[in-house]
């Protein structure tokens, strides 16, 4: 039995406007992955590759074991899926689907079902198309989460929800963690719900992954110092120095590599280091992503 | 049995030391005995939606602190040393104390003075006490 | 495993498009019975009319059934259920036909019927009655084709032009080879050889039209 999730080696993806570059993804069975990247990044394409929808161009793509999008099928039965422009049919009440996925899929937890109705606040005989964008995600949500799927593909479950339906959706996610070797990766921009609930998470930009690591090593090494420097004396270039601004005698030094010996380093140059603080995942992907961008066109 | 941890993403501290701070704090106050059970990782990742791997660093860190013990395949728990809370508590307070002797050393205070200011506080203490009395 | 997952995408079809199925079926049976009991006029407008909704069918429902499909963003939620591309096909096609064949076969039994059991009609206009009722079969299975490979409205509504159109041409053409119209009046269905080749040729064509949209479909590395 296959220890991973899944596996991107060498995928490569191109489209007219935009191509998915060399991608090598891997998620170990039981985590959680969050694929962070701005709206273009080609967050959606990678997952629809993950999913055999549609074909790379070069590459391997394997899920839960199967090879894709060759055995998509097979892959399928133990796979859930919900992406944010996916919809549901309109003239049809949400219990319909319910007993459509109950139909197809033997495992369906009715009562797990039930449950989440009520949790999302969610009316069965009700039609979808007088449900507003949250209820509808979390619609779509419901019907994949009672499956109870080994591995589950979010793309952008959180997108464009208030506070208290986002809280909804990251309890059930991290709820699905109860039972060891089920998977998740989701897709997002938002950073917090990232931040919050991934083991591992992946940096994609303009169609390559920057990165890609477990979270708190991640966190860990990411640092902002921030220096007073005297005057007349040149800020030295330090490894793992990532960006550098400086107003006058102030200035702010990123680290993507921070240890202890770089802030001893700047002081025995004369640069006072006034404090070393964390970063939020947030200010990591922005400095991340400049950085790389800056590294592409040098 | 632990109620709610209240963890903050805007509080600058990462959540794994978020998570640690309030489990030492359970045991010092005496909600949480020496030696009794804790939740495993993956319950305590649930119940507070955060990742498995962030409750993982926790534990970690409290164990080679030696504050809880974990046995494979038998869970967690405090660890079973009497006056576990006490002791965490007089952790506490030399932390307090360094950060105040770096705060002083950074004003230019002079030790002697900083012992006086640390027993002004004291009475200032004594007194508030007193008024809530 | 596999095979139940396409029965569930047909019924799931028919379900949606109930209203459409009840209306199709609805026309075919007061077009029969116009057909059946009114006069000689009545009965010629019933015919055309019923010949015409189904030209009209025969555009509506691959864009209804098909089209929607991928216009109103559900394909991303039918291929998360365990189907490659090829069975969606499949069971798109299967949905579809049968929904038009309803309607379709109600007009030729009923037709054969009224010709065998009046004696207004004679016998010899069996054979030309296969060939013409053939047509609106062949143009709705261009038009689905089309939905289902082009996959946008442009293609869809360009095939329905270029059926729609065509019609008349057809006809001229049939009437023009002599050994079809001969036994026209004839008490006897003659099945010559015309007859048959250009049956066959229908019938080929519908399998040609059906083969080249598998191949297509299964050969699309984007499908959503």
């Amino acid at each position: 039995m296959n220890d991973l999730a899944f596996e991107l080696s060498g995928v490569s993806k191109k489209y007219r406007y935009f191509t998915l570059e060399d991608i090598h993804l891997k998620l170990p069975r039981g985590q959680i992955m969050g694929l962070i990247g701005a709206n273009g990044a080609g967050k959606s394409t990678t997952i629809r590759v993950l999913m055999g929808l549609v074909h790379q161009d070069s590459g391997e793509v394997r899920v839960l074991g199967h090879s894709m999008p060759a055995e998509q099928v097979a892959a399928k039965w133990d796979i859930g899926f919900a992406s944010e422009d996916m919809r549901l049919y309109d003239s049809m009440t949400l219990d319909w689907h319910m007993s459509f996925m109950q139909s197809i899929y033997p495992n369906w937890d009715a009562s797990y079902a039930q449950l989440l109705l009520k949790r999302f606040g969610l009316r069965v005989d009700q039609k979808m198309k007088g449900f507003s964008h949250g209820q509808r995600v979390k619609a779509a949500l419901l019907l994949v989460l009672a499956r109870k799927p080994q591995l589950l593909v979010l793309d952008e479950p959180t997108t464009g929800l208030d506070p208290v339906a986002r809280h909804e959706i990251l309890r059930e996610l991290t709820g699905v963690m109860a039972e060891e070797g089920r998977s998740i990766l989701f897709s997002s921009h938002n950073t917090q719900d990232v931040e919050q609930i991934s083991d591992h998470i992946t940096f994609i930009d303009r169609g390559r992954i920057i990165d890609s690591m477990d979270k708190e090593t991640y966190l860990d090494r990411w640092r902002r110092l921030r220096l007073e420097v005297p005057l007349g004396i040149e800020l030295p270039p330090l490894p793992g120095i990532v960006g550098v601004q400086r107003q006058g005698r102030l200035a702010v030094a990123t680290s993507n590599a921070f240890v202890p010996d770089l802030a001893h380093a700047y002081e025995h140059t004369g640069v006072r280091v006034q404090s070393i603080e964390s970063m939020t995942l947030e200010e990591i992907f922005v400095a991340n992503v400049e950085h790389s961008r800056e590294e592409v066109e040098a | 049995m632990y109620g709610t941890f209240t963890l903050s993403q805007s509080d600058k501290r990462p959540m794994y030391f978020q998570i640690m701070e309030q489990i030492k704090q359970r045991i010092m106050v005496g909600d949480w005995a020496e030696g009794q059970p804790i939740p495993s990782i993956r319950q305590l990742a649930v119940d507070l939606q955060v990742s498995v791997i962030t409750v993982k660093r926790a534990y970690y860190e409290l164990e080679r602190e030696g504050v809880i013990v974990t046995q494979h395949g038998k869970g967690s728990h405090v660890a079973s040393i009497p006056g576990l809370g006490a002791r965490l508590r007089e952790q506490e307070l030399e932390q307090h104390l360094e950060q105040a002797a770096r705060i002083a050393a950074q004003l230019g205070m002079p030790t002697k003075r900083l012992v006086e200011r640390l027993r002004e506080a004291g009475d200032r203490v004594a007194e508030k006490d007193k008024e809530l009395i | 495993m596999r095979s139940s997952v396409i029965g569930h995408l047909i019924l799931k079809d028919w379900r949606l498009n109930r209203l459409l199925i009840s209306l199709s079926i609805g026309v075919g049976l007061i077009a029969l019975v116009i057909a059946q009991y009114a006069g000689e006029v009545a009965r010629v407008l019933g015919s055309v009319w019923f010949f015409v909704s189904l030209c009209i069918l025969g555009s509506i429902l691959p864009a209804s059934a098909i089209l929607n499909e991928r216009k109103k963003q559900t394909l991303a939620f039918v291929m998360s259920l365990p189907v490659s591309s090829v069975q969606y096909t499949i069971a798109k096609a299967l949905s579809t036909s049968a929904m038009f064949l309803v309607p379709w076969l109600t007009l030729l039994i009923s037709a054969l019927v009224f010709i065998e059991m009046r004696h207004a009609i004679p016998h010899g206009t069996i054979p030309m009655l296969l060939i013409l009722a053939m047509l609106p079969l062949i143009a709705f299975c261009l038009i689905s084709a089309t939905a289902l490979v082009g996959e946008s409205e442009g293609w869809l509504v360009a095939a329905s032009i270029l059926c729609n159109s065509s019609y008349w041409f057809v006809w001229y053409l049939l009437a023009r080879i002599p050994s079809l119209t001969a036994n026209w009046t004839g008490p006897v269905a003659v099945w010559n050889s015309a007859a048959v080749i250009v049956l066959s040729a229908e019938v080929g064509s519908i399998a040609f039209i059906v083969g080249v949209t598998f191949f297509f479909q299964s050969r699309k590395r984007n499908f959503i």
